[in-house]
Order: C-alpha cells, then sequence, then structure tokens
C-alpha cells in the first residue's frame, strides 16, 4: 500500500465526516426544526433521513410523543368555600413544533412549569362554580372536559402544546372537613344499628305475644271441650240415679240420709245436743218406748 | 446501543442526536481492536509499534504487513457487519424496526436480519402480565369516604404504539387507575361499594381505565381490575362493626323469640290434652260411681221391698249406733224450749280428747271454737229444740 493511497484513505475519511454532518435521522418519536443562523427555515421535519448543509445549519428535536405530567397537589374551594384537595395529571404532546420551539425553546422543564400553573388555575376556575357534590361525582367528566378544551385552546395558540386529557387522580378532604364527613358516617351508621335492634325487638315481642295468643286459645279450647265432657258425664249419671231412685223414692231419701249422717258425724269433734224424745232414744227412758 | 434497551424509554435516546452517547460500543471497540491486532502483526512481522495505526507506516513496515493489516481489517469489518445484522427476537417478544428512524415494521419471533447502521430495533416484551395497584381513601357519591385496594394487570397488545407514541405508558396508566378508580367511585354510594357493587365498580373502572390507555395510544390492554377490598375508614370502622353486630342482634332476639314460641304452644296443647283427659276421666268416673250407688241402692231396695218395717227400723238404729259412737253427745232432758239453758259448749269441745276434725271451720292446734261460733251453735241448738218436729233431732257441726 503505498502512501497514496493513505492519502486517498485521508481525504475519504474527512468526506466522511462532513457528510456525515450534512445528513441527519430523526425518529419516529420525535419532530424536528431546521435553523440556519439561528432562523428557522423547515417546520414539523417528519421522520426519516435528511439533509442540511454542514456547519450552519442547526436541528432541533423534540419529543413528540404523549406525555405524562404529574400536576402537584393543591387545595381549591367549591362554590360553597368548602375546602378540596387535588390531586390530578395531564397528557400532552407537542403539536406546533416551530411555536413551541420559539415559546420555550425546546426545554420540556420550562414548558411543564408553564402547563402546571395553568392547569392551577384553571381547576381553580372550574372547582370555584361548582358544589362539592357536583365536583365528586356527576360533574366530573364535565369539569374536565370543559377545562382539557379550555387549555387546549390556549396552549395550542401560545406555545405549540396540546392537551391530550386532564384527570383528577384524587379528591381528598382537609383534616376538618374529613372529621365531620367521619361524624356523619357514625352517625348514620348508628342509627342503621338502632333500627336492626328495634326490628329484632319488634319482631320478636309479634312472635311471642302470637305464641301467648295461641296458648291461651288452646287452653281455652280445652276448657270448654272438657266442661262439656264433664256435663255429658253428670248428666248420665243423674239420669241413672234417677231411674234408680224413682222406684223407692221416699226410701231413698231415708237410705240416703242415712249415709249422710254416718258420714257427717264422724268424730269425736262432733258434738250432738240429742233430746232424748228422740227416736233413737225412745228406749233409754222406758222399755216401751215413747208413744208419737 | 442505546437503542436497544428494553423497556428504558429516556428522552435521550436517539442514537444519533447529540445526546450522551457514553455507552457506545460501536466504533472505538473496533478501533482500539485494529489497532492492537496491527500492532501484534507488525511484531510478527519484526516491525516496531507503529502508533500511527498505519497512516505513517513508510518504509519500515514491508508492503506485504501493509497488505496483510488492510485484509484484517476488511475481514474484520465484514464480521462485524454480519454480527450488527442479525439479532434473534424471542418468542415473548415482539421488534419494533425504525429504518433511518422511521418506522418500518413489526416484527415476531426467530432470526431476524437488519441493515446496520441504519435499522434500529426496539425489543417489547408482550406477554408478560405488568401489574399496578394504588389504594387510598376516596369519596363516594354520598359523601362518605371509603378505603379502597384495588390491583390491576395489563400486557402491552401493540407495541408500536407503546414504543412510539407514548413516553412512559407505564406509569401513565398508574395515574390513570387512580383517575378511573376515584371517578367510579365518585359515581356510586358508599352501601353499593362496601357490598355488592364492588364487582361492578371493578368492571366499570376496568372499561374507563381501558379508555382512557387507549386514548392516550399507549398500547396497553388492562386484562383484569380487581378490588381486593373495600372497607370504611379506620376511623369509623367500629359503627360498622356495631351494625353487623346489630343485624346478629336482630337475627338473634328473633330465634330466641322463636325458641319462647316453640316451646309455649307445645305445653299449651300439652296441658290442654291433660284437661280433657281429666274431664273424660271424670266423666267416667261419675257414671261408674252412678252405676255402683244405684245397683247398691236397688239390691238394698229389693230387700227392703220384701220386708219394710224391720229393715227399716234397722237400718235407722244401725246407722245411728255409728253416729253416736264415734261423735261426742250431749243429752238434754228439759221439757220444751227453755231457753234460758246454759251449754258450756266450749269447755265441752275442749275436754274432748283432740282428734282431727272433719269441720273445716276448726284447726286441730286451736282446739277452741271462738265465742261468736259458739254463740250461734247455742242459738241453733235452742231454736232445734223448740221447732222440732220429728223425734230425733241432731245437730250437725257447721258445713
Amino acid at each position: 500500500m503505498s502512501p497514496k493511497a493513505i492519502g486517498i484513505l485521508f481525504v475519504a475519511l474527512i468526506v466522511l465526516v462532513i457528510g456525515s454532518s450534512a445528513i441527519y435521522v430523526v425518529p419516529e418519536t420525535q419532530s424536528a426544526v431546521r435553523l440556519r443562523f439561528g432562523e428557522l427555515v423547515e417546520n414539523e421535519i417528519q421522520p426519516g433521513l435528511h439533509f442540511k448543509a454542514p456547519l450552519i445549519d442547526e436541528v432541533r428535536k423534540f419529543d413528540v410523543r404523549i406525555l405524562t405530567l404529574d400536576v402537584p397537589e393543591r387545595q381549591y374551594l367549591t362554590i360553597e368555600q368548602k375546602p378540596l384537595v387535588v390531586d390530578s395529571f395531564v397528557t400532552w404532546q407537542v403539536g406546533d413544533v416551530a411555536k413551541y420551539y420559539k415559546s420555550t425553546s425546546g426545554d420540556e422543564t420550562r414548558a411543564v412549569m408553564l402547563l402546571s400553573s395553568r392547569i392551577d388555575n384553571g381547576l381553580r376556575d372550574q372547582f370555584g362554580i361548582r358544589t362539592m357534590h357536583e365536583v365528586i361525582s356527576g360533574q366530573r367528566d364535565e369539569l374536565m372536559h370543559e377545562l382539557t378544551k379550555a387549555m387546549n385552546a390556549v396552549m395550542t395558540k401560545e406555545f405549540g402544546i396540546s392537551i391530550v386529557d386532564i384527570r383528577i387522580k384524587g379528591i381528598d378532604l382537609p383534616q376538618k372537613v374529613s372529621s365531620d364527613v367521619y361524624r356523619r358516617m357514625r352517625t348514620e351508621r348508628e342509627k342503621e344499628a338502632q333500627e336492626h335492634r328495634s326490628k329484632g325487638r319488634e319482631l320478636a315481642e309479634g312472635i311471642k305475644a302470637d305464641a301467648d295468643r295461641q296458648k291461651t286459645i288452646v287452653e281455652a279450647e280445652a276448657y270448654r271441650e272438657s266442661e262439656v265432657t264433664r256435663g255429658e258425664g253428670d248428666e248420665i249419671a243423674a239420669q241413672i240415679y234417677a231411674d234408680a231412685y224413682n222406684k223407692n223414692a221416699e226410701f231413698y231419701s231415708f237410705y240416703r240420709s242415712l249415709l249422710a249422717y254416718e258420714d257427717a258425724f264422724s268424730n269425736k269433734g262432733d258434738v250432738l245436743v240429742v233430746d232424748p224424745e228422740s227416736d233413737f232414744l225412745k228406749y233409754l227412758k222406758q222399755s216401751q218406748g215413747q208413744k208419737k | 446501543m442505546a437503542w436497544n434497551e428494553p423497556g428504558g424509554n429516556r428522552n435521550d435516546k436517539d442514537p444519533w442526536g447529540g445526546g450522551n452517547r457514553g455507552n457506545e460500543q460501536g466504533p472505538p471497540d473496533l478501533d482500539e481492536a485494529l489497532k492492537k491486532g496491527m500492532e501484534k502483526l507488525n511484531k510478527l512481522f519484526g516491525g516496531k509499534s507503529n502508533s500511527n495505526g498505519g497512516s505513517g507506516g513508510q518504509g519500515n513496515g514491508s508492503s506485504a504487513a501493509t497488505g496483510g493489516i488492510f485484509v484484517i481489517v476488511i475481514i474484520g469489518l465484514l464480521i462485524l457487519l454480519a454480527v450488527e445484522s442479525v439479532y434473534t427476537v424471542n418468542e415473548r417478544e415482539r421488534a419494533v424496526v425504525l429504518r433511518f428512524g422511521k418506522y418500518a415494521e413489526t416484527l415476531g419471533p426467530g432470526l431476524q436480519f437488519k441493515l446496520p447502521l441504519i435499522d434500529r430495533v426496539e425489543k417489547v416484551d408482550v406477554t408478560r402480565v405488568r401489574s399496578a395497584a394504588t389504594r387510598g381513601h376516596m369519596l363516594t357519591e354520598d359523601e362518605n369516604i371509603v378505603e379502597i385496594n384495588l390491583a390491576v394487570q395489563y400486557v402491552v397488545k401493540d407495541p408500536k404504539a407503546f414504543v412510539l407514541d407514548i413516553r412512559n405508558a407505564e406509569r401513565t396508566l398508574d395515574y390513570a387507575t387512580d383517575a378511573a378508580l376515584r371517578h367510579e367511585v365518585g359515581s356510586s354510594e358508599l352501601h353499593q361499594v362496601l357490598t355488592e357493587g364492588r364487582s361492578v365498580l371493578a368492571v366499570r373502572t376496568q372499561e374507563r381505565l381501558q379508555r382512557s390507555m387507549d386514548f392516550y395510544h399507549s398500547g396497553l390492554q388492562v386484562s383484569k381490575v380487581n378490588i381486593e377490598s373495600t372497607q370504611a375508614p379506620a376511623e369509623v370502622q367500629d359503627a360498622f362493626q356495631d351494625v353487623q353486630r346489630a343485624k346478629e342482634d336482630e337475627q338473634r332476639v328473633k330465634a330466641e323469640a322463636e325458641a319462647y314460641r316453640n316451646k309455649v304452644v307445645p305445653e299449651a296443647r300439652g296441658m290442654a290434652q291433660r284437661i280433657l283427659e281429666e274431664a273424660s276421666a271424670y266423666k267416667e268416673e261419675v257414671i261408674a260411681r252412678a252405676e255402683g250407688e244405684t245397683s247398691r241402692f236397688l239390691k238394698l231396695l229389693s230387700v227392703y221391698e220384701k220386708a219394710p218395717e224391720v229393715t227399716r227400723e234397722r237400718l235407722y238404729i244401725d246407722t245411728m249406733q255409728r253416729v253416736m259412737s264415734k261423735s261426742s253427745k250431749v243429752l238434754v232432758d228439759v221439757e220444751g224450749g227453755n231457753n234460758m239453758m246454759y251449754l258450756p259448749l266450749d269447755k265441752m269441745i275442749s275436754s274432748t280428747p283432740s282428734v282431727s276434725s272433719s269441720s273445716p271451720s276448726r284447726s286441730v292446734t286451736t282446739g277452741r271454737l271462738s265465742s261468736d261460733e259458739i254463740g250461734s251453735l247455742t242459738d241453733r241448738v235452742l231454736q232445734e229444740l223448740r221447732t222440732r218436729q220429728s223425734d230425733n233431732t241432731t245437730r250437725r257441726g257447721r258445713q
């Protein structure tokens, strides 16, 4: 290999270096602007291989993917002056590269700061015209939609930034408000517990009363039935007695009285004051008995 | 190359741009290797060490040596190119290929070729299930606070979008999960969230999250949202537990009442049964007694009718004998109604041997009649004496 060849190689190397500074690649994730002596000459350069004048052109590339920014937690007041601690995030991307470059000189940190403070203001406005209930439940979509639209218009016009979406990822109540909420929750639970207990007692009382009713009825019916039965017994017995004693009523009366006397005067505690004139004692005074 | 670091998506990933290129493993290493190689060769051919890398080897190195160096350089470059232009994609991965920075294609698993220095390859794991979790206190629609734990599982569905359309899709998903969950909780009632509404909440959160992720071109597919727990905040936990206890109390009190019912009603039926049995026993008893007594009477009657006078007298005297022998007697032999007669009945009674009295008004323990009783007794005796019609004047004690 001659020195000449080496020279050629050297020249080739130089050419390669200069050539390589004349081409550049914009990857899919980015967009670029070309500046000549600091002046913007080409905008929105699409991904791919591109050429530029070496040494006098400068190419600035920006990430045009969707970016996520966590907006710091801030406290906002609702229309009824209730404070809410709101944590939100925003997804955005560079829309108009030239505008973006001019307004932020391509410094993402600056863009993020701008975005944060604008969103902060936007949220403050949106919360200030709504009640807490609207913010929490029904109108969240609407609120975010409005805010996104308003922010998007401003940011596109001023900074070439397009806002994809703003979302709230947390609404918390400050300590004072949440303790009120807890108090209310507790009261509601206590009410519910009381309701259950009372209802239990109510049911129990009903069941017991029903039991007592059944008991009373069952016993009363049994009593009725038993009285009927006893009556039947009495009736039959009386019929039997009557049938028998009617055969000789006078003798029955005598016979039955004797049984009754015997039963009645059956111990020494009974004192009989007896007239000696009585039938039983008729022979006590005279052997012939007394004349009646 | 920095491009080929999977997963990482830093802003300065541009291999051509003026970013930090501290970890380039291409040409510089190659130069070093070549230099070393050439020096070794020179030594081999007896030449001195040449630090100018072949540019200044005038006359020292032989032309053969220089040629050799050239050949080696060429071969080295070829090998390098070969190595650079082949790569493998794992079964789990997809490769997103950028040609001159432009998106070219997405390749599946296997041995793949690329243009060295021109193609950039980004490999993405598309089967690994990634997960995110969030927890926290949030407000429900009825302005209560609830504590929720939630886990999300997701995969990369669209590697192209995942790599090219969004920066740090996974962090975005974390944020969007929080947002979606709070949104859904904010439009549900506490009671729902704590009970049967949990599964519905999970489904709706998943749908909302997926919509967000599609909207952001994240290329992520949410495969599952799992709400691990929903509970009332610790500050009011005890009140919620008390509600549970109250529900149990309700059931318990009810059960106790039912137990009472199950006891009382059958007992009442038993009692009823007893009453009925006793009644029918009474019925049988009185009938039996009636039959017994009447048949006794009828037998006696049949005898009596044969000899009435004698039988009657005998019955009377027998009975009186039994009566008189069992009870105390006072014989009063006066002519018609001397009502000034004084009977010290109390004395008489108390002097009688104390036996149990059949009269219910006189307990055995006192053994005495009150003066009222004695008075009335005396009156009755006198009255009896006066108004006596039959000859056998008897007076029973109190009924």
